[in-house]
């Protein structure tokens, strides 16, 4: 398993995730920057869980640069850069 | 109708949440050279979650998948086809029958996997070198699900060994092809993109040329070059006018147990009742009084 993985970029409507390996115990944790983070922080962190459950990811820090990304492009995103950290991207 | 059919490039989240807006009949979100290899995973991901949760209105969805000589298309096609908003696939470089056939299997595998009736998923064949265009009605024939044919673009132009001109020369004859081999099979007739897209006029051009041929409509590269094939595609006043004329003098011949009947002097009869329907059709009008 590699410590970093990238995925999105900081176009318009999208979002860089960086997911980045944690030390065992460590949990998850996320950090949300940008255009529409003050206001839907909340959401996207229930989103940005929603994935972390469904995919068994542990001990993960999640950084995420926001540009306007809509729900399921911030869904597909922390997918995509996890997916890649667990070894699954081909 | 599939007079427009939009590429999207599969990871761009700014066009694929705006594409269905921009009026084409038909998207396709492209997996294949609008992404870049490095971002091939993250294409897959993005395009399997806009097919779930994405917004599309009445535009026909298809997915343009990564080539069957590639390792990519069976996962793209693992990641496409379970979501219900995917009509189709449009796969690039098809060369024969065998190729659609083998398509064919491995799009019933997946559909079978995922609880989906067998055969819902439609297949759209580009015909991009000289052997896919000289192969084409098998092509055609060689699934059920298949949707329409296309031609080749630069690929195609590249395949002949010349380049592609403003005229348009040298695809004439596999564009005529491609009508015929549509026809004889019953599928679609779409066209290749034309590339120059601040070229209105020369657009204009081309898209009535393809449609006096007999293709029913035209990839599409950029939302502006959409409104342009419509009106060269959607039926005039005068066209809609006469075929209303058509097929209501065929309607009342039938109900009088007559076969051919004249209007405006010129006689009618089944080809030109089917080629006035067609046009009613293609101007959303499906009750004739």
């Amino acid at each position: 398993m590699s410590n970093t993985a990238q995925a999105g970029t900081l176009e318009s409507m999208d979002c860089l995730v960086t997911a980045t390996q944690g030390v065992p115990g460590s949990g998850v944790k996320v950090e949300i920057t940008g255009s529409s983070a003050a206001r839907f922080k909340s959401a996207m962190e229930k989103k940005v869980n929603e994935v972390v459950v469904s995919l068994g990811a542990k001990d993960i820090d999640l950084s995420i640069q926001d540009n306007g990304a809509i729900d399921l492009v911030l869904g597909a995103r922390v997918e995509a850069a996890l997916k890649k950290l667990m070894g699954g991207a081909k | 109708m599939r007079r427009t059919m939009l590429y999207l490039p599969g990871n761009n989240p700014n066009m694929l949440v705006r594409g269905y807006l921009f009026g084409s009949d038909g998207l396709i979100l492209d997996l294949e050279d609008a992404v870049a290899v490095a971002e091939k995973e993250n294409a897959r991901i993005l395009v399997s979650h806009f097919l779930r949760q994405g917004e599309f209105g009445d535009c026909e969805v298809t997915v343009r998948i990564n080539g069957l000589d590639t390792e990519y298309w069976k996962d793209d096609l693992a990641a496409i086809v379970p979501h219900k908003s995917l009509q189709g696939v449009r796969v690039p470089k098809v060369e024969d029958a065998g190729m659609v056939k083998i398509l064919d299997e491995e799009l019933s595998h997946v559909e079978e996997k995922n609880g989906i009736p067998v055969g819902r998923t439609k297949i759209f064949c580009l015909l991009e070198t000289a052997q896919g265009v000289w192969n084409a009605y098998d092509v055609a024939k060689a699934s059920p699900r298949v949707a329409a044919i296309i031609p080749g673009g630069e690929d195609l132009v590249a395949d002949l060994k010349t380049s592609r001109s403003p005229e348009g020369t040298e695809l004439e004859w596999a564009r005529r092809m491609m009508v015929f081999a549509a026809r004889a099979a019953g599928v679609d007739a779409l066209d290749t993109v034309f590339p120059r897209v601040t070229d209105d006029e020369g657009l204009r051009r081309e898209a009535a040329f393809i449609k006096q041929l007999g293709f029913d409509g035209k990839s599409v590269i950029h939302p502006n070059q959409i409104p342009i094939i419509h009106d060269v595609f959607n039926p005039t006043e005068k066209e809609i006018e006469s075929a209303l004329k058509i097929v209501a003098a065929a309607k009342e011949a039938a109900a009088r147990g007559l076969g051919a009947v004249s209007v405006d002097g010129r006689m009618v009869d089944v080809p030109v009742v089917k080629r006035a329907e067609y046009v009613l059709l293609k101007a959303g009008i499906t009750e004739v009084e």
